[in-house]
């Protein structure tokens, strides 16, 4: 069932991608930003019809985000991954409304969790969290439990010890990580 | 797919539900009985149990638990007396717990268990909010002591288990090749195998309750786990200045405990050591190991080391890491005692012995070879010169059964024939050879003259017998099985009575008789003969292996009861400490023959040292 | 008009001289919501005007706490991605890992993969079809099919250990095997489900009222399902043979025979149709299964798993549930730990994106309809 995919992207898109294939039916090509929606507007009209969904990566130490867009065709059975990478302090990358309208709630998701900017898409407003005033809580540098020890201790939450012979112990992130 | 004819009155034949037995139950007054019991699944997971004289406190189950609901507690029983286990227990939060069972698949003992117990929701029973309280804190979390074990639900034996049961592989010569040399014949792990075998281990820290020397085990494999032997040779250097010694020929008590023992084999820590110290090479070793030292400023101060065998050795380290000289005399030409001049060369390469003696000689440790106290300088010169004087002589002398005829010249005694092997020596070799003894060093040996008589006669023909029965031998499995696989014939049970000798005053073998049993009910050495139940081994050689003793011509009688000698050994306090002042103690004839525990009794000698300087 | 203390009226977004406009939360509170989810209507009337779906209420943050856990217990978080349908879930991750690790799993493994797998999805589909005729008022199939459901539950008890969430997958293969008998238990299992059949045909197919209500809602061409990132029975029901048990098989599929059969249309009826179909075939492929179910190990030995350690790479791994395509994609930095993982749910692009067409002029009785025909889930949105 291969449609040699491979070999004609190559050919099509020349030095702007680099592509191989990962696992059997699992391609994966990677490209620059600014080439990425040619190549999916390419993909779709090679019948790469389903985009299944988007994600993302933080790579924190190389101070990159990288999109990952699953394109799957429906005829060659093929999973393509299409990757690129992205400065991580100004995060942003063209929208895909054009070519899929469905990215629009992953590309908000994805604007929510990592803070990518997606300049073309219309509502990248709050999707799942209410009221979040820290980072953006999939990035790397977002601690999880740091965020939790300094949320729910009794004074955060306004909240006075019931009565006055429990000790309430507070621990604080450090103690928590030495403890693991 | 067609459907059926659209009939506004099909759905009205359910109705002819209402006239069947009902579905549903009324719990808890009924209960379900689809699996053949009334009740949930015999696998199901619900709530724990715990067999407490089982679980031996690892806190694997807690490292799994992936809602941290478990939590170890304390016992109370104080950790240190126990062997083999941690005098820990863990307690399950029900208001954490997802009932995944990690924890029993993870469980290295099988204590930890769950049951077809549950917690349905239910009205409280109780009226006042305390006493609903203190119900809920008890329905929710498992307290040690276990309930519902009666009641089992999911287990895990043996291979579901998420440890690896199994030791990796580790590639030894065949017995064929190796008895034809006296190379090395454990190859060592490879980068592969040592990572899979250091992925073994759960960390739970009760092998080195159980090490002589204390050594952080767990600490030094996640140093191999985690590819950073520099980390790891680090840790071992904290307790053991000889690991590259010890790696190969350690009792390894430490994995007649590991917690994978329970279930499968034991982790190779032994091996793992090893690896660690041969895969990052003697350079990065010696450079480690010395990086110790410049902690301290030197002191000043003077130790003289009798004897560079394990404890000697181990205590100058320390002591030079703490800034002290030391100088070390030893009678031999070269440093290792015992490891060097009587553990054989295929267990223990010299290259081993040199690289680990090599670090302490980059560290400034003064080694005065071929001095033999007594003859060369006196013991007394060396209490007037030093600031400290530690006694750390071993046993290099053989005993003997003193059986008829055993002064014959066609007998020998083990650690003798041993040291004369090592020291490249010609010993006579018979045909035929009868050994007497079961521990490690009959063992040596036995297959020392193996290798011997392979390289003289293209066969071996060996036997060995020992008083303590088939299972009770006080030498490693390892070495009775690889001698087995060598072509020595082993007979335990039997005490030597004498040896015979033919018209022409040769040996002709040894006449032994059975022996019943070897220690009394007070566990006090009293062997118990069957003198009616004899046999013979015939052989031209015979070769006692029975024990060891030591030398004690330097010192003085008086000095010997000021320190307490007894029979041979020593009484010292924990500190090391001789009754004579400024004169230690350490080693094999404290605590008789056995690297790792000399290396233990090398680093306490080297602090109680320093605690005397610090004092003044 | 009176209204007790705490009660609001709904919000007034904008007024005219013909009409005005209402805010509805139609959310977890309303009886035909799946879960904790919400889409808040514009209303004119009856009619809606706009919609914006209100997801966050569920958002247990696991893609984050995925990234702090070890490989293998990751696995007591995934089943809880999607409620109704867990399995898919831990085999598309264990998958994942498998894949980045290089190693195949044995054969049986698979084949019980496959059967459990097969068997959530009975469980899922009488949830889903119960959860149609719930939503249009016929409590009595959701009833009836909920009784079948524990059956296969009662199965799940047998073989795993739990009943809604089974735990049972792990890297290298599954966690216990299949114990004495279960499988005839399991066969006998298939006959009663088979049994079953006609009789909701009688109480849902063939019913007029369900025929008319479904009939034309939430219509979608085959051509735009495909490219609205629409899968499984909803695409199928417009006549497009995409499944990916046949497409990019995975588990035992390459050696299992599946002839599903397509409903047509497009609609919510199709869709319904087209559950019911994969059913029955779900029954068969367990029977096949079963038959052709090899010996050997169950699992493969990868050492000592809380000590799992995966090499670089990348992997995405899916699986055809009952709501459409399960996918992870596992990326690892070589650590004792995923580096992150990303869940592709088959709600998204349904709930969160055709919503806004499909719902605009639709009347707020077929809400709770329409996204039962598309079986939107939302634990798979909020992860
Ligand atoms: S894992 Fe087992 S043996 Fe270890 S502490 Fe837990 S219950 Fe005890
Ligand atoms: S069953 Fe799972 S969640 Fe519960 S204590 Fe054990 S490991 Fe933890
Ligand atoms: S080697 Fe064995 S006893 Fe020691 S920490 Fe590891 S598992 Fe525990």
């Amino acid at each position: 069932m291969s449609d040699n995919i491979l070999a004609r992207a190559g050919k099509m898109h020349g030095d702007k991608i680099e592509c191989r294939e990962k696992y059997k039916a699992q391609l994966e090509i990677k490209t620059h930003r600014d080439y990425v929606l040619n190549l999916l507007t390419w993909l779709k009209s090679e019948r790469y019809v389903h985009l299944s969904f988007m994600s993302c990566i933080d790579w924190i130490e190389e101070n990159e985000f990288e999109l990952v867009w699953h394109v799957f065709s429906y005829e060659s059975k093929n999973h393509i991954l299409v990757k690129t990478r992205l400065n991580r302090e100004k995060p942003w990358m063209h929208t895909a409304i054009n070519i899929w309208p469905h990215v629009q709630p992953y590309e908000q998701e994805i604007h929510e969790m990592f803070g990518v900017y997606f300049p073309g898409n219309p509502d990248l407003s709050g999707l799942f969290l209410h009221n979040w005033l820290d980072l953006p809580p999939l990035r790397k540098d977002f601690i999880a439990k740091d965020y939790s020890l300094a949320l729910y201790t009794t004074d955060a939450l306004g909240l006075t010890p019931p009565f006055d012979d429990i000790d309430i112990v507070e621990i604080t992130a450090e103690e928590s990580r030495d403890g693991e | 797919m067609s459907l059926g004819e659209r009939s506004f009155f099909v759905p009205f034949s359910t109705l002819a539900n209402l006239f069947k037995k009902p579905e549903t139950i009324a719990y808890p007054k009924e209960d379900l009985d689809v699996h053949g019991v009334k009740g949930p699944s015999l696998k199901y997971r619900g709530m724990h149990a715990n067999d407490h004289d089982v679980c031996i406190g690892c806190g694997n189950c807690s490292t799994v638990c992936p809602t941290a609901a478990i939590n170890m507690i304390s016992t109370g029983v104080n950790d240190a007396e126990l062997t083999g286990a941690n005098a820990q227990r863990p307690t399950v939060d029900y208001g954490r717990c997802c009932f995944c069972a990690f924890c029993v698949d993870a469980c290295p003992s099988g204590s930890l268990t769950m049951t077809r117990e549950y917690i349905f929701t239910r009205a409280s029973e109780k009226e006042s909010p305390l006493e609903e309280l203190i119900w809920k804190c008890d329905e929710f979390t498992l307290e040690p002591g276990s309930r519902w074990s009666e009641n089992p639900g999911w287990q895990c034996h043996g291979e579901e288990t998420w440890l690896d049961l199994e030791r990796s592989h580790m590639e030894h010569m065949t017995p064929e090749k190796r008895v034809g040399s006296f190379i090395e014949f454990v190859l060592g792990f490879t980068k592969e195998e040592a990572l899979r075998e250091a992925a073994r281990c759960i960390e739970c820290g009760i092998c080195t309750k159980t090490c002589p020397a204390n050594m952080g085990i767990p600490e030094y494999i996640r140093g191999i786990y985690d590819n950073d032997l520099e980390e790891s040779v680090r840790v071992m250097y904290e307790t053991n200045p000889l690991p590259g010694i010890c790696g190969r020929i350690c009792t390894h008590k430490c994995e007649s405990v590991c917690a994978i023992s329970h279930k499968g084999e034991p982790v190779a820590i032994r091996w793992l050591k090893r690896y660690a110290i041969d895969a990052l090479g003697p350079d990065k070793v010696a450079e480690i190991a010395s990086s110790a030292k410049e902690m301290f400023s030197p002191s000043g101060k003077k130790v003289a080391i009798i004897g560079a065998g394990p404890a000697g050795l181990s205590a100058a380290y320390y002591l030079s890491t703490m800034g002290h000289g030391v100088t070390v005399f030893e009678r031999m030409p070269k440093a290792g005692g015992t490891m060097r001049y009587g553990i054989p060369a295929y267990r223990l390469p010299d290259e081993s012995i040199d690289n680990d003696v090599r670090a302490m000689a980059e560290m400034g440790v003064d080694f005065r070879m071929k001095t033999r106290v007594g003859t060369d300088v006196s013991f007394e010169s060396l209490r007037k010169d030093y600031d400290a004087v530690l006694v750390a002589v071993g046993f290099p002398m053989g005993r003997s059964t003193r059986i008829e005829n055993h002064d014959h010249p066609d007998t020998g005694l083990a650690i003798l024939l041993l040291n004369q092997i090592r020291l490249g020596e010609e010993i006579p070799v018979h045909e035929n050879i009868v050994i007497i003894g079961g521990g490690n060093v009959a063992m040596d040996i036995a297959r020392s003259m193996a290798r011997l008589q392979k390289v003289k006669y293209g066969k071996v023909s060996i036997i060995l017998t020992c008083l303590e029965g088939e299972g009770e031998m006080p030498a490693d499995n390892e070495e009775i099985e690889e001698s087995i696989e060598e072509g020595i014939i082993i007979n335990p049970g039997w005490a030597p009575k004498a040896i015979e000798l033919d018209d022409d005053g040769k040996i002709k073998g040894l006449k032994c008789a059975r022996c019943l049993r070897v220690f009394d009910e007070n566990r006090r050495f009293n062997p118990k003969i069957d003198e009616d139940d004899l046999t013979f081994y015939p052989g031209t050689q015979v070769v006692e292996a029975i024990g060891q003793a030591s030398d004690y011509t330097f010192l003085s009688e008086d000095d010997l009861a000021a320190m307490g000698h007894e029979r041979g050994r020593f009484k010292v306090s924990d500190g090391m400490d001789s009754g004579l002042k400024g004169v230690f103690i350490a080693g094999d004839i404290v605590h008789g023959p056995d690297v790792i525990h000399a290396v233990a009794d090398g680093h306490k000698a080297a602090r109680s040292i320093d605690t005397l300087f610090n004092q003044g | 008009m009176y209204l007790p203390d705490g009660y609001t009226t709904l919000d007034k977004i904008s007024e005219n001289d013909d009409y005005a406009v209402y805010d509805l939360f139609f959310g977890p509170n309303h009886p035909g919501m799946h879960g904790n989810f919400g889409y808040v209507l514009d209303m004119v009337g009856t009619e809606i005007l706009r919609v914006r779906p209100n997801a966050g209420q569920l958002h247990r943050g696991f893609e984050k706490a995925m990234e702090n856990k070890l490989w293998a217990q990751n696995l007591s978080l995934i089943p809880r991605v999607c409620v109704p349908d867990p399995d898919p879930n831990e085999v598309a991750y264990c998958q994942a890992v498998e894949a980045i690790l290089g190693v195949e799993i044995p054969r049986r493994a698979r084949y019980i993969r496959s059967i459990v797998l097969e068997m959530s999805r009975l469980g899922s589909f009488l949830m889903g079809m119960g959860g149609v005729g719930g939503a249009l008022g016929h409590y009595s199939t959701m009833y009836l099919m909920m009784i079948d459901r524990d059956l296969i539950l009662d199965l799940f008890e047998a073989l795993t250990g739990g009943r809604v969430y089974h735990i049972y997958n792990i890297p290298g293969g599954v966690r216990r095997d299949i114990p004495d008998g279960w499988t005839d238990k399991l066969l006998e299992l298939c006959d009663r489900l088979e049994s079953k059949l006609p009789e909701w045909d009688r109480l849902l197919y063939e019913n007029p009222v369900v025929q008319d209500r479904l009939g034309g809602l939430g219509y979608i061409s085959a051509e735009e399902a495909m490219s609205s990132g629409i899968t499984g029975p909803s695409l199928r029901a417009c006549g497009v043979k995409a499944d990916v048990r046949i497409d990019t098989p995975y588990a035992a599929y390459d050696e299992i025979e599946i002839n599903s059969k397509l409903s047509e249309g497009g609609d919510a009826l199709a869709r319904a149709v087209q559950v019911r179909l994969d059913f029955e075939e779900a029954v068969n492929i367990i029977r096949r299964l079963v038959k052709q179910l090899p010996d050997g190990d169950y699992k493969l030995d990868l050492g000592n798993i809380s000590k799992l350690r995966v090499p670089k790479g990348d992997a995405y791994s899916k699986v055809e549930a009952s709501k459409g395509e399960f996918g992870y994609y596992v990326v690892s930095d070589g650590g004792l730990k995923p580096y992150r993982v990303s869940v592709r749910g088959p709600s998204m692009p349904a709930g969160m994106y055709l919503c806004h067409k499909h719902l605009r002029g639709m009347k707020i009785d077929d809400v709770a309809v329409w996204m039962a025909s598309f079986a939107i889930c939302p634990p798979d949105i909020d992860r």
